[in-house]
């Protein structure tokens, strides 16, 4: 009981930060209705710049956050503006699944040659530091990257409901021939749009970063996680991804802990499968689809 | 974001305010405007109506700038409005309220019609515009925080119409506002239109619903085959006996439209 509990507690706290990856991926899904593959190498270059900030000029990861995600937001921003936007007629779904991809493999490229493919990981003091709650082990670095994604979801949250650019953001991606009618230019919506989801994955890397050994060759295993959370979520639903990102957590936890870990990994796989054939849509998704 | 403030000087009530010439336009190649002549008056509810397919919503679109004229002149207070981006025609003030469902369902009535004023940055004249517009449309104050998604299609068109006054606008494009509606939504939805031009308002009304588009209208026009057939008073359009046979279903159902008779200058061949 006490390790089933344990685990439940490890999983929440790692779905936390899947949330936050996954609410990026399911923004641009939203409002661009693209999958963009590029969300995993994201989360990676994310990482790798908390490493370079860290090991070279000491700077806190979890601070690090704030030169981190305005940079990539800015390389989300550019992406869009540059390999997206061009993209016309009836495919670019399909053309934007090529050019995402692209994406993520030239950012895989540019960190092999910068960092090689060693795994390495970030290490400030507290990483091996943990609470003792009530007997349980709560570790220092879990639980802050937890709360942190729980403030970063609450920010976007606000600035998608109060914000004048997030009900703009809602009004292109509920009826965008409408938006642009009152004067919203969709165009700037997306821009923004993509620099936001790439920017969560920049904080999201952060603290990645701290919680898993990498390597540039991660995005694979990070995209097929965060494509199994945001179909789980229900395609295209903030909140249906946070929720679907901590049911898989806390169900890969469990089966780590009581089987073994490498069934932890392929739950994610196992889950997916069963939604595709029992609930295509999502957990959520016929009810809250294309609402965000 | 620049401010987008109504600056255009309006002509005097009843005169022209609108006014297209030899507008052609049309999708890719094709052309389904074929050279569209039609003058709208300050303070006016004009009517078009004509078959499926004559181009009663391209007109709209030529002039909200959805589609660009290909030919010809789109001028809105002696401005040339061809060369104008659809944002800064809804800056001088004309606000196209599109045939489909335009709300934004997930949203709230009170954020749907808050959104009617996306263009404008002066949230003391956004406060007036919403007051002002509750008081004509109690609906938006009484299913403020239901979402519009939840609404009867009546509903709906009564929240579009309300959006679409956030502008204050000079000229208002509606496409099509009764399809799909019930009777009594019907009845209430022209009765809205009734009352947008009495204060001082024009009116550009695309309707398939021919006999009460004609009948709240001030003048009619019957579009055919991408060319105005004929002009005249709504209710004379009402009573001539071609547009009834033709448009309002009075006999000869099914039979192609044509004008010939009653107007020779649009004697296509």
């Amino acid at each position: 009981m006490h390790a089933l509990i344990q685990a439940i507690i490890l999983g929440i706290l790692t779905g936390g930060v899947y949330a936050l990856m996954a609410s990026g991926q399911t923004l641009i899904f939203g409002i661009m209705k693209i999958v963009n593959l590029a969300q995993g190498a994201l989360v990676v270059l994310g990482a790798y710049l908390t490493y370079t900030l860290f090991t070279t000029f000491g700077l806190d990861p979890f601070l690090s956050i704030v030169i981190t995600t305005p940079l990539l937001f800015l390389v989300g921003v550019v992406v869009q503006r540059v390999l997206i936007r061009p993209l016309r007629g009836s495919d670019v779904a399909e053309l934007s699944l090529l050019v995402t991809f692209a994406v993520a493999l030239a950012i895989e490229g540019a960190l092999s040659f910068a960092y090689g493919s060693t795994l390495t990981n970030v290490q400030p003091a507290y990483a091996n530091s943990s609470w003792t709650v009530l007997g349980f082990q709560v570790s220092v670095v879990r639980f802050v990257a937890f709360v942190l994604s729980l403030v970063l979801l609450a920010a976007l949250y606000f600035i998608l409901q109060r914000t004048k650019f997030g009900r703009s953001v809602r009004a292109t991606v509920q009826n965008p021939a409408s938006a642009e009618l009152l004067g919203v230019n969709a165009s700037r919506v997306s821009a923004i749009g993509f620099g936001l989801g790439a920017a969560t994955a920049a904080a999201a890397g952060s603290v990645f970063g701290m919680l898993n050994a990498f390597n540039p060759g991660s995005h694979y295993d990070l995209i097929s996680r965060l494509l199994t959370v945001v179909v789980l979520g229900g395609l295209g639903s903030i909140g249906g991804s946070v929720i679907a990102a901590l049911v898989m957590g806390v169900a890969s936890s469990i089966v780590s802990a009581e089987a073994a870990p490498i069934w932890g990994d392929f739950t994610f796989f196992v889950v997916l499968l069963l939604v595709l054939l029992l609930r295509p849509r999502g957990l959520f998704g016929a009810r809250v689809r294309g609402a965000l | 974001m620049a401010e987008i403030t109504t600056t255009v000087a309006l002509p005097a009530q009843g005169e022209a305010l609108l006014e297209l010439g030899g507008v052609t336009a049309g999708y890719g190649a094709g052309l389904i405007l074929r050279g569209v002549d039609l003058t709208v008056n300050r303070g006016e509810i004009v009517c078009l109506i004509g078959p499926n397919g004559a181009g009663k919503s391209t007109v709209l679109k030529t002039v909200s700038g959805l589609l660009t004229a290909k030919d010809g002149f789109v001028r809105f207070a002696g401005n040339d409005l061809n060369r104008l981006s659809p944002r800064e025609r809804l800056g001088l003030g004309i606000v196209h309220v599109p045939q489909d469902r335009s709300l934004f369902p997930g949203m709230t009535v009170w954020e749907n019609v808050e959104m009617g004023a996306f263009v404008l940055n002066d949230r003391a004249l956004v406060r007036r515009r919403l007051e002002e517009v509750t008081e004509r449309f109690p609906i938006v104050g009484r299913r403020r925080t239901s979402l519009a998604g939840s609404l009867s299609g009546g509903e709906q068109k009564q929240v579009e119409l309300a959006r679409s006054l956030m502008l204050d606008p000079a000229l208002i494009l509606l496409d099509e506002p009764s399809i799909g509606l019930d009777p009594k939504s019907r009845t209430a939805v022209f009765a809205s239109i009734a009352q947008l031009t009495e204060d001082g308002r024009t009116v550009l009304l695309v309707e398939q619903n021919a006999r009460s588009g004609l009948a709240v209208a001030h003048r009619g026009a019957v579009l055919e085959a991408g060319r105005v057939a004929l002009t005249g008073a709504g209710s004379a359009l009402l009573e001539d006996p071609e547009v009834g046979r033709l448009y309002l279903g009075a006999s000869a159902a099914g039979k192609t439209p044509r004008l010939d008779a009653a107007a020779p200058a649009a004697a296509a061949p």
